[in-house]
This record gives C-alpha cells, sequence and structure tokens, in this order.
C-alpha cells in the first residue's frame, strides 16, 4: 500500500522534508506537490537514496511522484535539500562563489576594496542570493574581525546561506574563528554548484 | 536609521589610501560603492556615520585629498 501526501500549496524545503519522512516512515509514497521545485528537490532526494521513482503530470498543475523501493534508509540523510533555483522558478536565487578575498584579479589591494563594495552591495540588493559559497582567500572574509563580517552576518539573517570551506578555514588557522556562515566540505560545495541554475563570480 | 556621510575621491587610489589611514585610527567606517544618485569619477567610496565627521576630516587632513564630502 502506498502512502500518499499532498504537499500541493507548500513550498520548499516542506515538500522534500514531507517526502523524507514518508520514505522513513511508510517505504513506498506517492506524493503531490504543484512546483517544478519541489519535483526537482523530491527526484534529488529519491536519486540519493536510489530510489524507483514515476513523476507522473496530473491536471492543475499538480505533480505525483510515486518514489519506491528506495535502497537506502532515508535516515542517511540527516538534513534535507536546500532550496535552489530550478527552471525559470526563482525560489532559491543564484549561488555566488567567492574564491579569493579580491574581486577580480591584477591588484589585490585593489581588488579587496571592490570585495567590500560588491559585498556591501549584496546585501543592499532587493534580489539576494540563495548562497553565497567561500573557498581558498574568499574565507578570510568571513572571519571574525573582518571588514565585510558584519555584512555576512545580516545577510545571514536575510536567508541568505554561507558556507564555508572547511579545508580552506583551517588552513588560514580561522576554523575556530568564523563570524558568519557555517564550515563546510567539498562535497556541499559541489553539490550546490552543479545544482545552481547561475553562479556568479566576481 | 543613523546618520551616514561619504567620502569621495577622484580615484579609488585615494579611497585606498583613505582606508589604511582610517583603519589605523579605530574610526568606524565602511567601503561602499557610490550611491547611484551621485556621480563622480570613483565609484568607491567611504561611509561613515555623521558624528564621525569630525575626526575624519582630522585624520586625513593633509593626507589624502578627498573630493567631497556628501550626506546620503
Amino acid at each position: 500500500m502506498t502512502y500518499k501526501i499532498n504537499a500541493a500549496g507548500l513550498q520548499c524545503p516542506e515538500p522534500v522534508i514531507l517526502a523524507k519522512k514518508g520514505i522513513e516512515s511508510h517505504g513506498d509514497i506517492e506524493i503531490t506537490v504543484d512546483n517544478d521545485t519541489a519535483v526537482e528537490n523530491i527526484g534529488r532526494l529519491g536519486t540519493k537514496l536510489g530510489c524507483k521513482m514515476n513523476i507522473v503530470k496530473g491536471e492543475k498543475g499538480l505533480y505525483h511522484i510515486n518514489i519506491k523501493n528506495c535502497t537506502e534508509a532515508a535516515s542517511i540523510i540527516s538534513t534535507p535539500e536546500g532550496c535552489r533555483e530550478t527552471g525559470s522558478e526563482n525560489t532559491g536565487g543564484p549561488v555566488v562563489v567567492i574564491s579569493g578575498d579580491t574581486m577580480g584579479k591584477g591588484n589585490d589591494e585593489l581588488g579587496r576594496i571592490l570585495m567590500k563594495a560588491f559585498i556591501h552591495t549584496i546585501l543592499e540588493a532587493d534580489t539576494k542570493p540563495g548562497s553565497i559559497i567561500f573557498y581558498n582567500s574568499g574565507v578570510k572574509l568571513a572571519a571574525a574581525g573582518s571588514d565585510v563580517a558584519g555584512d555576512l552576518v545580516e545577510l545571514e539573517k536575510t536567508g541568505v546561506e554561507i558556507l564555508i570551506c572547511g579545508t580552506c578555514a583551517a588552513f588560514f588557522g580561522m576554523k575556530d574563528n568564523i563570524a558568519a556562515g557555517h564550515i563546510s566540505n567539498m562535497y556541499d560545495i559541489v553539490n550546490y554548484l552543479t545544482a545552481a541554475a547561475r553562479i556568479i563570480q566576481p | 536609521m543613523p546618520e551616514y556621510y561619504v567620502l569621495m575621491f577622484k580615484s579609488v587610489t585615494g579611497a585606498m589610501q583613505a582606508e589604511k589611514i582610517l583603519k589605523k585610527s579605530a574610526i568606524p567606517f565602511k567601503i561602499i560603492p557610490l550611491p547611484k544618485t551621485i556621480s563622480t569619477d570613483c565609484g568607491i567610496c567611504i561611509r561613515f556615520e555623521a558624528e564621525q565627521l569630525e575626526s575624519i576630516k582630522l585624520a586625513l587632513a593633509s593626507k589624502v585629498e578627498y573630493s567631497d564630502i556628501r550626506k546620503i
């Protein structure tokens, strides 16, 4: 007996959370959603868990996703998929990649001043990114006492997810000295980059 | 909202010099892009709260040339 879940009308991340819980407690499920983001997020969940999936497009923009015979237990996924932009639906916003503490190359002193202005401007912008990923010397910007630490804390408050490369933070000796965001790893970084509809690298 | 001023420069080099000096002085400020409503040659300016106006002027006096100070 397939357990049915109606997630129509719910926005990310609720549908994927309901799907995960459903698989956890009932095994096979059929979940109804009404947006592409939910379809993609649940699709990713199903792929991760090795499930057989069948998506049927119903009336009124509804999708019925049938998920069965998962080879992995849903509990292997600790946190549900993030809400990322898919297709035309702008739910997650673009991913901003900060790969160094300068904006552009050429003159580092100039690059550092531009980067400060860039981060300040993201904070002031109406359309914010879904997430910002910091790696290599970019992580220095997220360190406590950095000139943009305050901006990053504010960005986080507005719902922008901030990922900091753990290897890089350790390399620069600032792993225990992060002002904003959370320490992340290459798996998450690759996941975010491959799932992103748009990547912005200043 | 605090009252802010911006310090403008003829070139970004001026902004960079001013940043160095102000960092040593412990006066709170922020590097921001020049507000769209203002137009000068340099797109980067230094923003600070109104109460810092005099100490900023003093810190930069005869060290860095700035083109204008404006309330935003």
